[in-house]
Parts: C-alpha cells; sequence; structure tokens
C-alpha cells in the first residue's frame, strides 16, 4: 500500500475521524489494488494473442509492464530493458535485433541544415527514413514530406507535399519538413506524463512504453512533425532494420506517437541520418553544432539561413539555407 | 501626500523592474540555440567515441586543398571510369579491336555550359596526355582531383564544398571528413541533375494537405 495515503488517512482517525471509516477506506484500497493486479495480469496475458505466451515471454512481459521511464532508469536498467525488448522480439516475431541505449556523445549538439535550392523534389530521403526507421507500412507512415512550391511562396502551408510526376518542376522550388528538434519544444511541455523530452546533444527523443497516447504533443507541434500509431506497427520482417536504438527505429505499439530523432541509433555512433545519407543532391547537411569546423557551423556562418516559424520562440534546429 | 511618494517610488522602480526583466532568461531570437553554438568556439575532438569514415570499403584521395586548416578527403573516382586507362587505347598506336566504334564512349552526349557557349571535349581533357585533364592555364590535373578543374569555373560550388555547404560528407558525420567528389553526384558530361519520377509517394495527412 501506499504508506503517503495511509498517514493521511490515519492522523485525523486519531481526533475525530472513526476509526471504522478509516479501515473501510484501507480495505477498499486494498481490494482495489488486487483486482488492479488481477486486470494487470489479465491484459498483459491479453497482449499474447489471446493465449498465455511461453512462462519466459510472460515474465518478460511482466517486467517489462513495471520498468521505469527511461530518464529514471539507470545504465544497468536500461541495459536490461533493452535485452528483454531484444528477446521479445525473437520470440514474437524471431527476428535479431540489436538494439542500443547509447547515451549521447559530450561536446554534441545535433544541428540539421536543408537547401530548398538544392533540393529537386526526388523524395530519396523518405524511402531512406520509412526504411531505416521501421516505420508502419500499413498507414504509410512518414516522418518527413516534401513540399513542392512555387517561386515566391514562402510557407509550406501553402505548398503541394501530394505531387508525384517528374521532378524537378520548373518554377518551383522543394522544401523538406521533419521534426525541427525545437532547443525550447512546445511538445515537451505538453506531455502530461513527461514520456517526451530533450536530450542533451539536443535530440527530442519519446519513450514509446511511457507514452500514454493523448497526442497533446501532435496539437502542440507547429510544424507537423509528430506522427501517432493507430495500428501496431507492420513492418516486413526482410525490410526491419536490426540496429535499433530504444529511444529510436524499435518497433512502435498501437497508440504511441513518435517522430524523427535524427535517426538517433545512427548518429549516436558517428554516422549520418539515412536522409542526409540518401539525398542524392546533397541538400541536407547535418552536423555537430558546437564543432566550429563542422559543416553546419560553416553553413550557418556563411549562407543565407531561416528557420521556418522562428517568430514561435521554438528555437529549431533546423535551418534552410539558400545559395 | 501618500500617493504621490508611491507614484514616484514606482516611477523609479521602473527602470530597474525593467534592467531586471531583460536581463533575465527571456527565449529571443538572440538567446537560445544560436548563442550556445556561437560560445562554442573549442574544437571538438571528431574522432573520439565514433567510427571512422576511412574505414569503409571505399577508396579514398587526400584533398589537396585544406578544410578550415585540416586534412580532408574525397572519394577516388579512377576506379570508377570503366576502361580507365584511357592511354590503352588513346596513344599513338593503331587500334586493333573490332567494333571499336562500338565499345568507344560515342554515347556520350555533351550538355555543358551555356548553349552559346558549350564546352568540348578538350576543354577538360588533356589532348596530349588522354589519362588527365587540363585546365584552362594549361595545368595537368589528376581525375581522381577533379575538384580543381570543375572549381575554375565553379568556384563558388568550389568554396562551399571545401567549407561544407555544397557536396556531402560520405556516411559520418563525425571522425575524418570524407566527402564525394564533383563527379560522385554529377555527370561531368551532361552536370545538371535530371528530370525524373520521385522514388516514393506521401499519402495526404488530412483533408486538403
Amino acid at each position: 500500500m501506499d504508506p503517503r495515503k495511509n498517514k493521511i488517512c490515519q492522523k485525523p482517525a486519531e481526533k475525530n475521524c472513526r476509526q471504522s471509516r478509516a479501515d473501510g477506506r484501507r480495505e477498499f484500497l486494498k481490494a482495489a489494488a488486487r483486482v488492479a493486479a488481477f486486470g494487470g495480469a489479465a491484459m498483459l496475458s491479453g497482449c499474447g494473442g489471446g493465449m498465455l505466451g511461453s512462462k519466459e515471454e510472460l515474465s518478460l512481459r511482466w517486467k517489462e509492464y513495471f520498468k521505469k521511464n527511461y530518464r529514471l532508469m539507470t545504465q544497468a536498467e536500461k541495459d536490461e530493458t533493452v535485452r528483454r525488448l531484444e528477446r521479445l522480439a525473437k520470440l514474437n516475431n524471431n527476428v535479431n535485433v540489436q538494439m542500443s541505449s547509447a547515451p549521447p556523445i559530450d561536446g554534441v549538439l545535433y544541428g540539421y541544415a536543408f537547401s530548398v535550392t538544392r533540393c529537386k523534389g526526388y523524395m530519396e530521403c523518405v524511402a531512406a527514413c520509412v526504411k531505416e526507421n521501421n516505420l508502419d507500412r500499413k498507414s504509410n507512415m512518414q516522418y518527413i514530406r516534401i513540399f513542392e512550391m512555387e517561386h515566391g511562396q514562402m510557407s509550406p502551408e501553402v505548398g503541394n507535399a501530394k505531387f508525384y510526376h517528374p521532378v524537378p518542376v520548373e518554377d518551383h522550388f522543394y522544401m523538406g519538413v521533419q521534426c525541427n528538434h525545437c532547443q525550447n519544444p512546445p511538445c515537451v511541455k505538453a506531455c502530461p506524463v513527461k514520456a517526451t523530452w530533450q536530450e542533451p546533444d539536443g535530440i527530442v527523443v519519446v519513450d514509446y512504453d511511457w507514452c500514454i497516447g493523448c497526442r497533446y504533443c501532435i496539437a502542440a507541434c507547429p510544424y507537423y512533425g509528430r506522427r501517432f500509431n493507430w495500428n501496431e506497427a507492420v513492418v516486413p520482417k526482410e525490410e526491419m532494420t536490426k540496429k535499433q536504438h530504444y529511444l529510436g527505429n524499435r518497433l512502435r505499439h498501437r497508440g504511441k506517437t513518435e517522430k524523427c530523432t535524427f535517426c538517433i541509433q545512427r548518429t549516436r555512433a558517428g554516422r549520418l541520418p539515412a536522409c542526409a545519407e540518401a539525398c542524392p543532391t546533397g541538400a541536407r547537411v547535418f552536423g555537430n553544432l558546437l564543432d566550429p569546423d563542422s559543416e553546419i557551423r560553416f553553413v550557418l556562418k556563411n549562407k543565407k539561413v531561416f528557420r521556418w516559424k522562428e517568430d514561435l520562440g521554438t528555437d529549431p534546429k533546423f535551418w534552410y539555407f539558400i545559395d | 501626500m501618500k500617493t504621490q511618494i508611491s507614484k514616484t517610488c514606482l516611477r523609479g522602480l521602473l527602470p530597474v523592474l525593467l534592467l531586471i526583466f531583460a536581463a533575465g532568461p527571456a527565449y529571443s531570437a538572440e538567446g537560445g540555440v544560436v548563442q550556445i553554438y556561437k560560445h562554442a568556439t573549442a574544437p571538438f575532438d571528431n574522432e573520439k567515441q565514433v567510427d571512422a569514415a576511412l574505414s569503409l570499403p571505399i577508396k579514398f584521395v587526400q584533398v589537396t586543398e585544406s578544410y578550415q586548416g585540416g586534412r580532408f578527403w574525397t572519394e577516388t573516382r579512377k576506379d570508377k571510369i570503366q576502361r580507365f586507362k584511357c592511354s590503352q587505347c588513346h596513344n599513338n598506336k593503331p587500334v586493333s579491336v573490332a567494333q571499336a566504334a562500338e565499345i568507344a564512349h560515342g554515347q556520350i552526349a555533351l550538355d555543358h555550359g551555356s548553349e552559346a557557349r558549350p564546352l568540348s571535349c578538350y576543354s577538360c581533357h588533356n589532348k596530349a596526355e588522354r589519362d588527365f585533364l587540363e585546365t584552362e592555364q594549361g595545368m595537368k590535373v589528376d581525375m581522381d582531383h577533379t575538384y580543381q578543374l570543375c572549381g575554375q569555373c565553379h568556384f563558388r560550388q568550389k568554396k562551399d564544398w571545401v567549407g561544407g555547404a555544397h557536396g556531402k560528407r560520405i556516411s559520418y558525420w563525425a571522425g575524418q571528413r570524407v566527402v564525394k567528389n564533383c563527379t560522385s553526384c554529377h555527370d561531368p558530361h551532361s552536370p545538371r541533375f535530371k528530370k525524373r519520377w520521385p522514388a516514393i509517394y506521401s499519402p495526404p495527412l488530412s483533408k486538403g494537405k
């Protein structure tokens, strides 16, 4: 039982609260806890495809169900949950996943620059992102949207993101929109359960197991950077990216919010995000903002840059630049 | 009388309060991430904790230019040209190959330079030594170092390429800087990107969008 609740109840009991009433409440809470535990167990077994899974699977699920928020875990606990999730992926889908809980690298703050002059709308980045991040194929989820805009248009809100014709089209330019990884992120403030936060390296992440699916963050984001899983992620086994990160591209469940993580599983290992690596025109520049010799710093210093909706004060780490 | 005193007091306090609030952590365009990165001047040890791009199974050469005071590498070109060396055929000996016209590079359509002043083969290729390129000043350029040749006209792009605003790094943001060559992305004979179908289609997010 929660000792705090007992204390609150006991104190007035000494003075004017009738002892039997306090007992009644205590009994009720005990019974409620029992029901909740039973319900939890029933729910867990329900997750296993209607039947009880193996004993090992059930015990893993039980431990997963009662784990902490990722930010409160020690490194040992992170390693444990990662190992459990790897084992569960093996038991459920028969895939050998290598999951990581790599911490941020010291002295790194990630930044991104996108050249609106150079992007030709080939959409290679979107295809690479879907593949790398194990995005749900059933609902055609995509983190990146490329807007085709007429010359002179200023906001992607008037652009066309549904184009499907040979590109580039004359007198048009292309503007890619994805999570801006704001330094002052409104989505983080909106989350009622602290399931989303900004990591020290600037990446705004979601703890998928802590998310309750309220979608307040989606409503709060002015960049349309977040997506919601209306169903369990459907990813063909042979197309699945096996190198995963706890905060990154592991498979998402139904009712969880997700977003671009700058490919956290790649960037924390020194690699470029999948979109930047796939770009055939070099419109995407990624790097460490704290490194004065990085490409991103060169762009910010020498190019005409702007940020989308800068006036909102969200302080994005996603710049657009013009040649 | 009392109100008069408090009013003057308040008037005196106002600028002080304004100063205090102005100095506080107000969120503005000047603050935030821009200030954070502008104050970060200490060099970052790029080779710590990350894999090195130089270990990739691709060939690289060190670029003769220096990047912000440091060395950097670029992808090689020669190993990607079919039938290099060119001097295997382009020498003074007669070529005795059947269907020479077919295996030669007759398919190359030159679309480089303005319509008024298009480039020809020898604008870039060395006439005497076919394994090399040649600048306008007559400097011999190795095929792996094409940026030396391209940069004589496209000097702005070259400056951006050296700095990092044009072109792209290969696979890694950290570690030794290895970038793509000019010809990794641009066909030197027809450098403009071609019109083609997008790789994937974006389904509508909601009505009207």
